[in-house]
Protein backbone atom coordinates (compact mmCIF):
# COMPACT_ATOMS: atom_id res chain seq x y z
CA UNK A 1 0.00 0.00 0.00
CA UNK A 2 1.27 3.44 -0.85
CA UNK A 3 1.57 6.31 1.55
CA UNK A 4 -1.50 7.92 0.06
CA UNK A 5 -3.55 4.77 0.61
CA UNK A 6 -2.42 4.68 4.23
CA UNK A 7 -3.46 8.28 4.75
CA UNK A 8 -7.07 7.22 4.38
CA UNK A 9 -6.60 4.49 7.00
CA UNK A 10 -4.93 6.51 9.75
CA UNK A 11 -8.16 7.33 11.55
CA UNK A 12 -9.17 3.69 11.41
CA UNK A 13 -5.80 2.83 12.97
CA UNK A 14 -6.29 5.39 15.72
CA UNK A 15 -9.80 4.04 16.34
CA UNK A 16 -8.28 0.54 16.62
CA UNK A 17 -10.36 -0.64 13.68
CA UNK A 18 -7.60 -2.16 11.57
CA UNK A 19 -7.31 -5.92 11.34
CA UNK A 20 -4.18 -7.35 13.01
CA UNK A 21 -2.56 -7.87 9.61
CA UNK A 22 -3.38 -4.36 8.47
CA UNK A 23 -2.11 -2.98 11.74
CA UNK A 24 1.17 -4.78 11.38
CA UNK A 25 1.56 -3.58 7.81
CA UNK A 26 0.74 -0.05 8.89
CA UNK A 27 3.25 -0.07 11.75
CA UNK A 28 5.91 -1.26 9.32
CA UNK A 29 5.00 1.59 7.01
CA UNK A 30 4.89 4.18 9.81
CA UNK A 31 8.37 3.14 10.92
CA UNK A 32 9.60 4.25 7.48
CA UNK A 33 7.34 7.24 7.00
CA UNK A 34 7.68 10.17 9.40
CA UNK A 35 4.75 11.92 7.73
CA UNK A 36 2.31 9.12 8.48
CA UNK A 37 3.79 8.64 11.94
CA UNK A 38 3.41 12.32 12.83
CA UNK A 39 -0.09 12.47 11.44
CA UNK A 40 -1.06 9.36 13.40
CA UNK A 41 0.27 10.80 16.62
CA UNK A 42 -1.61 14.04 15.96
CA UNK A 43 -4.84 12.14 15.27
CA UNK A 44 -4.40 10.12 18.44
CA UNK A 45 -3.86 13.30 20.43
CA UNK A 46 -6.93 14.86 18.90
CA UNK A 47 -8.95 11.79 19.84
CA UNK A 48 -7.66 12.03 23.40
CA UNK A 49 -8.55 15.72 23.55
CA UNK A 50 -12.10 14.97 22.44
CA UNK A 51 -12.33 12.16 24.99
CA UNK A 52 -11.15 14.43 27.81
CA UNK A 53 -13.62 17.13 26.85
CA UNK A 54 -16.46 14.77 26.10
CA UNK A 55 -16.29 12.96 29.43
CA UNK A 56 -17.76 15.82 31.24
CA UNK A 57 -20.89 15.04 33.18
CA UNK A 58 -21.34 12.62 36.07
CA UNK A 59 -24.79 11.38 36.96
CA UNK A 60 -26.10 13.27 40.02
CA UNK A 61 -26.27 11.20 43.20
CA UNK A 62 -30.06 11.73 43.47
CA UNK A 63 -30.57 10.23 40.04
CA UNK A 64 -28.57 7.17 41.03
CA UNK A 65 -30.53 6.67 44.23
CA UNK A 66 -33.82 7.31 42.44
CA UNK A 67 -32.98 4.64 39.87
CA UNK A 68 -31.94 2.23 42.61
CA UNK A 69 -35.21 2.78 44.45
CA UNK A 70 -37.15 2.17 41.24
CA UNK A 71 -35.22 -1.01 40.56
CA UNK A 72 -35.58 -2.32 44.11
CA UNK A 73 -39.30 -1.66 43.97
CA UNK A 74 -39.66 -3.54 40.73
CA UNK A 75 -37.55 -6.32 42.18
CA UNK A 76 -39.73 -6.53 45.29
CA UNK A 77 -42.91 -6.60 43.23
CA UNK A 78 -41.58 -9.37 41.11
CA UNK A 79 -40.54 -11.42 44.15
CA UNK A 80 -44.15 -11.60 45.22
CA UNK A 81 -45.05 -13.32 41.98
CA UNK A 82 -44.08 -16.82 43.14
CA UNK A 83 -47.09 -16.67 45.47
CA UNK A 84 -49.26 -16.87 42.42
CA UNK A 85 -50.05 -20.52 41.81
CA UNK A 86 -49.12 -20.61 38.12
CA UNK A 87 -45.46 -20.10 38.87
CA UNK A 88 -45.43 -22.90 41.41
CA UNK A 89 -46.33 -25.31 38.66
CA UNK A 90 -43.50 -24.15 36.49
CA UNK A 91 -40.30 -24.84 38.37
CA UNK A 92 -38.62 -26.09 35.25
CA UNK A 93 -39.21 -22.86 33.36
CA UNK A 94 -38.03 -20.89 36.37
CA UNK A 95 -34.90 -22.98 36.52
CA UNK A 96 -34.35 -22.49 32.83
CA UNK A 97 -34.72 -18.75 33.36
CA UNK A 98 -32.24 -18.85 36.24
CA UNK A 99 -29.84 -20.83 34.07
CA UNK A 100 -30.18 -18.21 31.36
CA UNK A 101 -29.44 -15.48 33.86
CA UNK A 102 -26.37 -17.38 35.02
CA UNK A 103 -25.30 -17.81 31.44
CA UNK A 104 -25.80 -14.12 30.81
CA UNK A 105 -23.82 -13.19 33.91
CA UNK A 106 -21.09 -15.61 32.87
CA UNK A 107 -20.96 -14.24 29.37
CA UNK A 108 -20.94 -10.73 30.69
CA UNK A 109 -18.00 -11.43 32.95
CA UNK A 110 -16.25 -13.21 30.14
CA UNK A 111 -16.84 -10.20 27.92
CA UNK A 112 -15.56 -7.85 30.59
CA UNK A 113 -12.45 -9.99 31.01
CA UNK A 114 -11.77 -9.54 27.34
CA UNK A 115 -12.37 -5.88 27.61
CA UNK A 116 -9.99 -5.31 30.49
CA UNK A 117 -6.73 -5.31 28.58
CA UNK A 118 -8.23 -2.34 26.74
CA UNK A 119 -8.22 -0.29 29.89
CA UNK A 120 -4.59 -1.30 30.31
CA UNK A 121 -4.13 -0.23 26.72
CA UNK A 122 -5.51 3.14 27.73
CA UNK A 123 -2.67 3.46 30.21
CA UNK A 124 -0.23 2.83 27.38
CA UNK A 125 -1.99 5.65 25.48
CA UNK A 126 -1.77 7.87 28.51
CA UNK A 127 1.93 7.10 28.87
CA UNK A 128 2.63 8.01 25.24
CA UNK A 129 0.35 11.03 25.11
CA UNK A 130 1.67 12.53 28.34
CA UNK A 131 5.27 12.06 27.33
CA UNK A 132 4.56 13.56 23.92
CA UNK A 133 2.91 16.61 25.46
CA UNK A 134 4.56 19.96 25.95
CA UNK A 135 5.08 19.38 29.69
CA UNK A 136 5.76 15.70 30.15
CA UNK A 137 6.95 16.31 33.69
CA UNK A 138 5.38 18.91 35.97
CA UNK A 139 7.64 18.42 38.94
CA UNK A 140 11.16 17.70 37.82
CA UNK A 141 13.18 16.18 40.61
CA UNK A 142 15.05 13.03 41.40
CA UNK A 143 14.42 13.61 45.09
CA UNK A 144 11.52 11.58 46.37
CA UNK A 145 11.11 14.05 49.22
CA UNK A 146 10.39 16.76 46.64
CA UNK A 147 8.21 14.73 44.33
CA UNK A 148 5.94 13.18 46.95
CA UNK A 149 4.98 16.44 48.76
CA UNK A 150 4.38 18.13 45.39
CA UNK A 151 1.31 15.93 44.95
CA UNK A 152 -0.24 17.21 48.17
CA UNK A 153 -3.54 18.84 47.33
CA UNK A 154 -3.16 17.83 43.70
CA UNK A 155 -4.34 14.24 44.04
CA UNK A 156 -6.88 12.99 46.59
CA UNK A 157 -4.56 10.43 48.21
CA UNK A 158 -0.98 9.99 49.29
CA UNK A 159 1.58 7.33 48.53
CA UNK A 160 5.13 6.40 49.39
CA UNK A 161 8.09 6.47 47.10
CA UNK A 162 10.91 3.96 47.43
CA UNK A 163 14.53 4.79 48.01
CA UNK A 164 16.13 4.10 44.66
CA UNK A 165 19.72 4.31 45.94
CA UNK A 166 21.61 1.29 44.70
CA UNK A 167 18.93 0.33 42.21
CA UNK A 168 19.30 0.77 38.44
CA UNK A 169 16.27 3.08 38.37
CA UNK A 170 16.17 6.84 38.69
CA UNK A 171 13.28 9.12 39.49
CA UNK A 172 12.73 11.81 36.87
CA UNK A 173 9.67 13.51 38.29
CA UNK A 174 5.93 13.44 38.20
CA UNK A 175 2.75 14.99 36.97
CA UNK A 176 -0.96 14.96 37.63
CA UNK A 177 -2.97 12.93 35.16
CA UNK A 178 -6.56 11.86 34.72
CA UNK A 179 -8.12 8.51 33.99
CA UNK A 180 -11.88 8.19 33.65
CA UNK A 181 -12.31 11.57 35.36
CA UNK A 182 -10.21 10.49 38.35
CA UNK A 183 -7.15 12.55 39.17
CA UNK A 184 -4.05 10.49 39.75
CA UNK A 185 -0.29 10.67 39.94
CA UNK A 186 2.04 9.77 37.13
CA UNK A 187 5.59 9.17 38.28
CA UNK A 188 8.27 9.06 35.66
CA UNK A 189 11.23 6.79 36.22
CA UNK A 190 14.27 6.21 34.10
CA UNK A 191 16.16 3.01 33.42
CA UNK A 192 19.13 3.54 31.13
CA UNK A 193 17.41 5.32 28.22
CA UNK A 194 14.01 3.82 28.88
CA UNK A 195 11.19 5.81 30.37
CA UNK A 196 8.75 4.17 32.75
CA UNK A 197 5.46 5.67 33.84
CA UNK A 198 4.02 4.63 37.17
CA UNK A 199 0.36 5.60 37.37
CA UNK A 200 -1.26 5.73 40.78
CA UNK A 201 -5.02 6.12 41.13
CA UNK A 202 -7.57 5.44 43.80
CA UNK A 203 -8.71 1.86 43.23
CA UNK A 204 -12.21 2.06 41.80
CA UNK A 205 -14.27 -0.79 40.36
CA UNK A 206 -13.61 0.56 36.85
CA UNK A 207 -9.94 0.00 37.50
CA UNK A 208 -10.38 -3.63 38.56
CA UNK A 209 -7.91 -5.06 36.08
CA UNK A 210 -7.40 -8.80 36.31
CA UNK A 211 -4.25 -9.64 34.39
CA UNK A 212 -1.45 -8.29 36.54
CA UNK A 213 0.94 -8.01 33.67
CA UNK A 214 0.16 -7.43 30.08
CA UNK A 215 2.04 -6.92 26.86
CA UNK A 216 0.25 -4.75 24.40
CA UNK A 217 1.32 -6.46 21.23
CA UNK A 218 -0.09 -3.75 19.01
CA UNK A 219 2.13 -1.14 20.62
CA UNK A 220 4.72 -3.46 22.21
CA UNK A 221 4.40 -1.79 25.59
CA UNK A 222 4.70 -3.81 28.75
CA UNK A 223 2.36 -3.12 31.61
CA UNK A 224 2.13 -4.32 35.18
CA UNK A 225 -0.53 -3.54 37.67
CA UNK A 226 -1.40 -4.23 41.28
CA UNK A 227 -3.28 -2.70 44.17
CA UNK A 228 -1.80 -1.63 47.44
CA UNK A 229 -3.35 0.33 50.32
CA UNK A 230 -6.48 1.01 48.28
CA UNK A 231 -4.45 2.40 45.39
CA UNK A 232 -4.13 1.04 41.90
CA UNK A 233 -0.63 1.06 40.47
CA UNK A 234 0.03 0.66 36.76
CA UNK A 235 3.53 0.56 35.32
CA UNK A 236 3.95 1.21 31.61
CA UNK A 237 7.14 1.03 29.66
CA UNK A 238 8.76 -0.19 26.51
CA UNK A 239 11.18 -2.22 28.67
CA UNK A 240 11.05 -5.96 29.16
CA UNK A 241 8.67 -7.36 31.73
CA UNK A 242 11.40 -8.68 34.04
CA UNK A 243 13.09 -5.33 34.59
CA UNK A 244 9.71 -3.70 34.94
CA UNK A 245 8.95 -6.28 37.63
CA UNK A 246 12.01 -5.11 39.58
CA UNK A 247 10.65 -1.60 39.76
CA UNK A 248 7.25 -3.00 40.74
CA UNK A 249 8.93 -4.83 43.62
CA UNK A 250 10.68 -1.68 44.79
CA UNK A 251 7.40 0.21 44.78
CA UNK A 252 5.62 -2.60 46.57
CA UNK A 253 8.17 -2.67 49.40
CA UNK A 254 6.72 0.51 50.84
CA UNK B 1 -38.10 -19.08 43.56
CA UNK B 2 -36.72 -15.65 43.08
CA UNK B 3 -35.95 -15.77 39.39
CA UNK B 4 -37.80 -12.55 38.61
CA UNK B 5 -36.12 -10.45 41.28
CA UNK B 6 -32.81 -12.03 40.32
CA UNK B 7 -33.55 -10.84 36.85
CA UNK B 8 -33.90 -7.28 38.18
CA UNK B 9 -30.66 -7.62 40.08
CA UNK B 10 -29.03 -8.94 36.95
CA UNK B 11 -30.26 -5.91 35.06
CA UNK B 12 -29.02 -3.67 37.84
CA UNK B 13 -25.55 -5.21 37.69
CA UNK B 14 -25.36 -4.67 33.98
CA UNK B 15 -26.97 -1.26 33.80
CA UNK B 16 -25.67 0.67 36.79
CA UNK B 17 -22.05 0.76 35.61
CA UNK B 18 -23.40 2.47 32.48
CA UNK B 19 -25.15 5.20 34.42
CA UNK B 20 -22.39 7.79 34.13
CA UNK B 21 -21.71 7.18 30.43
CA UNK B 22 -25.44 7.22 29.65
CA UNK B 23 -25.99 10.39 31.64
CA UNK B 24 -23.01 12.06 30.01
CA UNK B 25 -24.35 11.15 26.59
CA UNK B 26 -27.83 12.37 27.57
CA UNK B 27 -26.40 15.70 28.69
CA UNK B 28 -24.60 16.16 25.39
CA UNK B 29 -27.81 15.38 23.54
CA UNK B 30 -30.14 17.58 25.59
CA UNK B 31 -27.90 20.28 27.11
CA UNK B 32 -30.20 20.22 30.08
CA UNK B 33 -29.78 18.65 33.50
CA UNK B 34 -33.42 17.91 34.21
CA UNK B 35 -34.07 16.63 30.73
CA UNK B 36 -30.99 14.41 30.81
CA UNK B 37 -32.09 12.95 34.14
CA UNK B 38 -35.56 12.21 32.82
CA UNK B 39 -34.09 10.69 29.71
CA UNK B 40 -31.84 8.36 31.69
CA UNK B 41 -34.63 7.40 34.04
CA UNK B 42 -36.96 6.62 31.16
CA UNK B 43 -34.20 4.64 29.47
CA UNK B 44 -33.69 2.51 32.57
CA UNK B 45 -37.43 1.91 32.93
CA UNK B 46 -37.83 0.97 29.27
CA UNK B 47 -34.76 -1.24 29.29
CA UNK B 48 -35.88 -3.12 32.40
CA UNK B 49 -39.33 -3.66 30.90
CA UNK B 50 -37.78 -4.94 27.71
CA UNK B 51 -34.92 -6.79 29.36
CA UNK B 52 -36.38 -10.15 28.33
CA UNK B 53 -35.95 -9.11 24.72
CA UNK B 54 -32.25 -8.52 25.30
CA UNK B 55 -30.20 -11.44 23.99
CA UNK B 56 -27.66 -12.44 26.63
CA UNK B 57 -24.12 -12.29 25.39
CA UNK B 58 -24.84 -9.56 22.86
CA UNK B 59 -23.74 -5.99 23.39
CA UNK B 60 -25.65 -4.67 26.39
CA UNK B 61 -24.01 -1.25 26.24
CA UNK B 62 -25.03 -0.71 22.60
CA UNK B 63 -28.54 -1.88 23.53
CA UNK B 64 -28.83 0.66 26.35
CA UNK B 65 -27.43 3.51 24.28
CA UNK B 66 -29.84 2.61 21.50
CA UNK B 67 -32.80 2.81 23.86
CA UNK B 68 -31.59 6.14 25.24
CA UNK B 69 -31.09 7.58 21.79
CA UNK B 70 -34.46 6.38 20.51
CA UNK B 71 -36.14 7.79 23.59
CA UNK B 72 -34.38 11.07 22.98
CA UNK B 73 -35.42 11.20 19.33
CA UNK B 74 -39.09 10.93 20.29
CA UNK B 75 -38.78 13.68 22.91
CA UNK B 76 -39.52 17.29 22.10
CA UNK B 77 -35.88 18.38 22.09
CA UNK B 78 -35.04 15.33 20.06
CA UNK B 79 -37.63 16.08 17.41
CA UNK B 80 -36.31 19.61 17.16
CA UNK B 81 -32.74 18.37 16.89
CA UNK B 82 -33.76 15.93 14.19
CA UNK B 83 -35.19 18.76 12.12
CA UNK B 84 -32.00 20.74 12.27
CA UNK B 85 -29.83 17.82 11.20
CA UNK B 86 -28.86 18.05 7.57
CA UNK B 87 -29.34 14.94 5.49
CA UNK B 88 -26.11 13.11 4.88
CA UNK B 89 -25.37 13.54 1.21
CA UNK B 90 -21.95 11.97 1.71
CA UNK B 91 -23.35 8.89 3.39
CA UNK B 92 -23.12 6.97 0.17
CA UNK B 93 -19.66 8.23 -0.60
CA UNK B 94 -16.91 6.41 1.24
CA UNK B 95 -15.18 8.51 3.87
CA UNK B 96 -12.56 10.41 1.94
CA UNK B 97 -10.16 11.96 4.41
CA UNK B 98 -9.16 15.52 3.83
CA UNK B 99 -7.23 16.49 6.92
CA UNK B 100 -4.00 18.37 7.37
CA UNK B 101 -1.70 17.57 10.28
CA UNK B 102 -1.53 21.21 11.52
CA UNK B 103 -5.31 21.28 11.61
CA UNK B 104 -5.38 18.08 13.63
CA UNK B 105 -2.80 19.47 16.03
CA UNK B 106 -4.87 22.63 16.43
CA UNK B 107 -7.72 20.45 17.63
CA UNK B 108 -5.46 18.44 19.91
CA UNK B 109 -4.10 21.56 21.56
CA UNK B 110 -7.35 23.51 21.71
CA UNK B 111 -8.48 24.60 25.15
CA UNK B 112 -11.12 22.53 26.82
CA UNK B 113 -13.62 25.39 26.53
CA UNK B 114 -13.01 25.85 22.83
CA UNK B 115 -13.33 22.14 22.17
CA UNK B 116 -16.45 21.98 24.32
CA UNK B 117 -18.07 24.77 22.32
CA UNK B 118 -17.07 23.20 19.04
CA UNK B 119 -18.51 19.84 20.10
CA UNK B 120 -21.72 21.49 21.27
CA UNK B 121 -22.01 23.36 17.97
CA UNK B 122 -21.75 20.19 15.87
CA UNK B 123 -25.01 19.06 14.28
CA UNK B 124 -26.45 16.32 16.48
CA UNK B 125 -25.97 13.57 13.88
CA UNK B 126 -22.23 14.17 13.87
CA UNK B 127 -21.88 14.98 17.55
CA UNK B 128 -23.37 11.68 18.65
CA UNK B 129 -21.06 9.64 16.42
CA UNK B 130 -17.97 11.51 17.59
CA UNK B 131 -19.03 11.08 21.22
CA UNK B 132 -19.74 7.37 20.86
CA UNK B 133 -16.45 6.76 19.09
CA UNK B 134 -14.04 9.02 20.95
CA UNK B 135 -15.64 9.32 24.37
CA UNK B 136 -17.33 5.94 24.79
CA UNK B 137 -14.67 4.30 22.64
CA UNK B 138 -17.17 2.13 20.85
CA UNK B 139 -16.17 0.14 17.80
CA UNK B 140 -17.68 1.23 14.49
CA UNK B 141 -19.84 -1.90 14.54
CA UNK B 142 -21.14 -1.06 18.00
CA UNK B 143 -21.99 2.50 16.96
CA UNK B 144 -23.78 1.12 13.91
CA UNK B 145 -25.86 -0.97 16.30
CA UNK B 146 -26.70 2.03 18.48
CA UNK B 147 -27.72 4.17 15.52
CA UNK B 148 -29.17 1.32 13.45
CA UNK B 149 -27.30 2.42 10.36
CA UNK B 150 -24.67 0.69 8.19
CA UNK B 151 -21.03 0.85 9.29
CA UNK B 152 -20.18 2.90 6.20
CA UNK B 153 -22.54 5.60 7.40
CA UNK B 154 -20.88 5.57 10.81
CA UNK B 155 -17.49 6.03 9.20
CA UNK B 156 -18.52 8.85 6.90
CA UNK B 157 -20.38 10.69 9.66
CA UNK B 158 -17.38 10.27 11.94
CA UNK B 159 -14.98 11.59 9.31
CA UNK B 160 -17.29 14.49 8.57
CA UNK B 161 -17.89 15.28 12.24
CA UNK B 162 -14.20 15.33 13.01
CA UNK B 163 -13.55 17.48 9.97
CA UNK B 164 -16.15 20.00 11.15
CA UNK B 165 -14.50 20.05 14.58
CA UNK B 166 -11.10 20.68 13.08
CA UNK B 167 -12.47 23.44 10.89
CA UNK B 168 -14.11 25.05 13.90
CA UNK B 169 -10.90 24.94 15.90
CA UNK B 170 -8.35 25.58 13.21
CA UNK B 171 -9.25 29.30 13.41
CA UNK B 172 -7.02 32.31 13.52
CA UNK B 173 -4.65 31.06 16.16
CA UNK B 174 -3.38 28.45 13.75
CA UNK B 175 -3.75 30.48 10.65
CA UNK B 176 0.00 30.75 10.17
CA UNK B 177 0.54 27.03 10.48
CA UNK B 178 -2.14 26.38 7.90
CA UNK B 179 -0.83 28.96 5.51
CA UNK B 180 2.56 27.32 5.70
CA UNK B 181 1.04 23.97 5.04
CA UNK B 182 -0.77 25.37 2.02
CA UNK B 183 2.43 26.87 0.69
CA UNK B 184 4.11 23.50 0.90
CA UNK B 185 1.52 21.88 -1.30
Amino acid sequence: MSCQDWQTRLEAYVDAELSPQEREAFLAHAAQCPECATATLALAEAKRAIRRTGRRYLAPAELRSRLLTDLRQTGANKTSEPHQPRLVHWPRQAMAAAALVLLAVGLFFLASQYRRPNSLGEFADLHVANLAGANPVEVVSSDRHTVKPWFQGRVPFTFDLPDLQGSPFTLTGGRVTYFHQEPGAQLIFGYQRHIISAFIFRDTPQLAITPTSFSDRSTSFNLQTWTQNGLRYVLVSDMNATTLGQLAELLQKN
Amino acid sequence: MKAASDRVREFENLALPLLDPLYNFARWLTYDTAEAEDLVQETFAKALRGFDAFTPGTDFRAWMFRILRNTFLTSRTGLQAKLTVPLDPEDEVSATVTWETPEVLALASATREALQDALAALPAAYREVVLLCDVEEMKYAEIAEVLQVPIGTVMSRLARGRKLLREALGGERHFVARKEANKRR
